[in-house]
């Protein structure tokens, strides 16, 4: 393999389900790591692999295994809540032990209520899980603070390319957390089957990250408020397009309204 | 609802988003691990930690990464192998894309595109099916599926390549 050239696709799909050797996976990452068109080419070998796993028998799943998911997914929102309520300045001047501590009791108070009452840890998960629902909305909220208010965030008003500038867009980012927020209004209606994408284009050369995807309202209006952006992430520009409804991994052209 | 609504709610901490998702996509997780792994205690510990990782990371998986279903069906697939191999995954999460065409949200649909793929399976080549089953269930490379079939290395490459073509053919046909 030589890979100053293009991957052939006979070792894309081999890369797809990792099955090159050691020294061919690595090459081929540090390709696929400066190259769009080979990327292209790897989620297509990605989605024929992805069919081969549908060409398998389904199977009744195990008896008690979704139980067994949620009971997994409450312990995770638990302990999400109990790192976020958490001091942060008590955490940051290192007292690990207090939380490992801290851990020991949640568990051993658990286990207490676990042998005398099943009804009561029963509530005691409800409450915990809906406290964490709290901590995170409010987390959110810190952000969308955040975002509106810093010094450093960029605002950037995007317009329709080539038209009268009616239709308009404002994005709100804040790179260190990766956070936007976008407003758009007066947009045009889109035809079924069809959705506007919003994208960060990156400083440093790299594809365009999708930014979210949304539909106006009657009145043209529409929003993206924190869509998962690595925090980071140098913006030079943003800019929608019009995409099937499911959304792409890379802009359709043209690119209808853009800003930087 | 939809994938890309259900996720949006699960970043929100959305337990019953959870649960929908988790009873749209289970079964085919899980049919995948067991495949791969043929121990259903690996298999379900497979579909759980793929799952629970969804639950930490909705954002890991953004609506412009493709289709969810076929996405989770390579995980599944990925991640068994890596049992199968005994190596832990040098990714955290996969963060690769899918082309977005597959929508396997509909229980209805996806049945009727899974018989779809098992016919145009059925009706490979031998050796492309065993190339295919070789490198995908059972993690083999290229290497070692030349050296178990005794055929040459780039002779494997191109089975596996047509049998894939084929199969994408036999869908969009």
């Amino acid at each position: 393999m030589n890979f100053f050239e293009h991957i052939p696709d006979e070792d894309l799909a081999l890369y797809a389900m990792q099955a090159l050797t050691p020294d061919e996976m690595r090459k081929a990452q540090e390709h696929l790591d400066q190259c769009t068109h080979c990327r292209a080419g790897l989620a297509e070998a990605l989605g024929d692999i992805a069919l081969i796993g549908l060409s398998v028998d389904q199977e009744p799943l195990p008896e008690g295994v979704k139980e067994r998911f949620l009971q997994k997914i409450d312990e995770e929102t638990a302990r999400i809540q109990a790192m976020s309520t958490y001091p942060k300045a008590v955490r940051q001047k290192s007292y690990g032990w207090i939380g490992w501590l801290a851990a020991a009791a949640c568990l051993a108070i658990a286990a207490y209520f676990g042998i005398h009452s099943f009804d009561l840890q029963q509530r005691l998960n409800t409450a915990a899980g809906q406290t964490a629902e709290l901590a995170a909305q409010a987390e959110r909220a810190q952000i969308i603070l955040d975002v509106l208010t810093s010094k450093q965030a960029v605002h950037v008003t995007l317009t329709e390319t080539k038209q009268p500038a009616q239709p308009s867009g404002n994005a709100t980012y804040l790179q260190d957390r990766g956070a936007l927020i976008f407003y758009g209004h007066n947009l045009h209606p889109l035809p079924s089957g069809k959705i506007y994408e919003l994208w960060l284009i990156p400083q440093n050369g790299k594809p365009p990250i999708p930014a979210g995807t949304f539909r106006p309202d009657p009145s043209g209006s529409a929003s993206v408020i924190l869509p998962p952006i690595p925090p980071g992430t140098p913006a030079k520009a943003f800019g929608i397009t019009i995409e099937p409804a499911e959304g792409s991994s890379a802009p359709t052209l043209p690119i209808i309204m853009s800003g930087q | 609802m939809e994938d890309s609504g259900l996720l949006a709610r699960i970043q929100a901490r959305d337990h019953g988003a959870m649960s929908v998702l988790f009873d749209r996509y289970a079964a085919l997780v899980y049919a995948v691990a067991l495949r791969v792994l043929k121990d259903a205690g690996e298999a379900e510990d497979v579909m759980q930690e793929i799952f629970v990782q969804i639950w930490r990371e909705p954002g890991a998986f953004i609506s412009g990464r493709g289709s969810l279903g076929a996405w989770l069906t390579v995980v599944a697939r990925n991640r068994s192998i890596d049992v199968l191999r005994r190596r832990k995954s040098s990714a955290s999460f996969e963060l690769f894309s899918l082309p977005s065409q597959t929508d396997l949200s509909s229980e209805v649909e996806r049945n009727a595109l899974m018989e779809k793929v098992r016919s145009a399976l059925k009706a490979l080549p031998e050796e492309q099916q065993k190339s295919l089953e070789f490198a995908f269930f059972e993690g083999m490379s290229h290497s070692e599926i030349a050296e178990k079939t005794g055929d040459p290395l780039g002779t494997i490459k191109t089975r596996i390549r047509l049998g894939l073509i084929s199969i994408r053919k036999a869908l969009q046909s």
